[in-house]
């Protein structure tokens, strides 16, 4: 009585619903990937409800930029971006503990104030303060 | 001799096609999560001095400021008085030190910015950051 022989075909593992799915799978990562912003914070004081006022004797340094729709303003005197930047560049290599207050009008831009953020944070002028220009 | 069954030699994949589904939903379910936090319709402002944050602090409120001043956090749109309330509650919840982000569209005006600070301040919080895209080469940092 001979052997019979076992077909080849049947012996293979199903492959088709298997690479289905992992189609699908593919497809579904291609489409959901989104490019991650790489995204930075700009720190804004705003006063600490547990800071107390403190009297102080002498007048601190202050430096005043005004920011206005498409015109910035340091110390009261028109600047364009690259001007403020070569300005504060001086003033910061100067003094980089001075407190900056930036007065931004209403109908100015996010990214104009955002523009002047990140130039003090560039020149390590840390004491930032924003206010509204009313 | 007696014949050998061939469909028993076939693997189960059902039981493996099952998982494989399992995953592909919880993928879906929890992508569209994390998109809701996220806004992308804003287009921030760019800075090229300030370094990416690599880690955030999770107990961050991400408040999105849209072009047309339109306020939502985890897309919910919401007016200044909702918006301190939720904040006012985050800040009995969690404490005053709880980091407030605002993710401004770069060519919104700023009183709409100014709007959601007054809130924050009103909250009682005062830990704000403005959000913009590190375009420059700075170090990334970890808050």
């Amino acid at each position: 009585m001979g052997k019979r022989r076992i077909s080849s075909e049947a012996l293979a593992i199903p492959m088709s619903s298997m690479i289905d799915v992992t189609f699908l799978l593919l497809i579904y990562f291609i489409v959901t990937k989104r490019e991650e912003i790489p995204e930075a914070h700009l720190a804004v004081n705003l006063p600490s409800p547990n800071a107390h006022a403190t009297k102080v004797d002498e007048k601190p340094n202050l430096l005043e930029i005004e920011v206005h729709p498409g015109q910035f303003y340091l110390k009261k005197t028109p600047q364009t971006l690259p001007q403020l930047e070569a300005m504060l560049a001086k003033l910061a290599a100067y003094d980089p503990d001075q407190t900056v207050i930036i007065k931004t009008s209403l109908k100015a831009q996010t990214q104009e104030l955002v523009q002047v953020l990140d130039l003090c944070k560039g020149l390590n002028l840390t004491k930032l303060n924003v206010m509204t220009l009313k | 001799m007696k014949a050998r069954d061939d469909s028993a030699l076939e693997t189960p994949v059902a039981a493996l096609i099952d998982v494989v589904f399992q995953l592909i939903i919880f993928f879906v379910v929890t992508s569209a999560i994390d998109k809701d936090i996220v806004d992308e319709s804003i287009r921030l402002a760019q800075a090229k001095h300030v370094a990416a944050i690599e880690k955030n602090d999770p107990r961050t409120v991400l408040i999105n400021v849209a072009e047309d001043g339109g306020i939502n956090i985890a897309m919910q749109p919401l007016n200044l008085v909702q918006l301190q309330q939720i904040l006012s509650a985050t800040r009995t919840q969690s404490g005053d030190s709880v980091p407030i982000v605002i993710r401004a569209d770069g060519t919104a005006l700023y009183r709409h910015v100014d709007g959601a600070m007054q809130a924050v301040g009103k909250a009682g919080l005062y830990r704000v950051q403005l959000s913009a895209v590190a375009t420059g080469d700075a170090k990334p940092a970890t808050r």
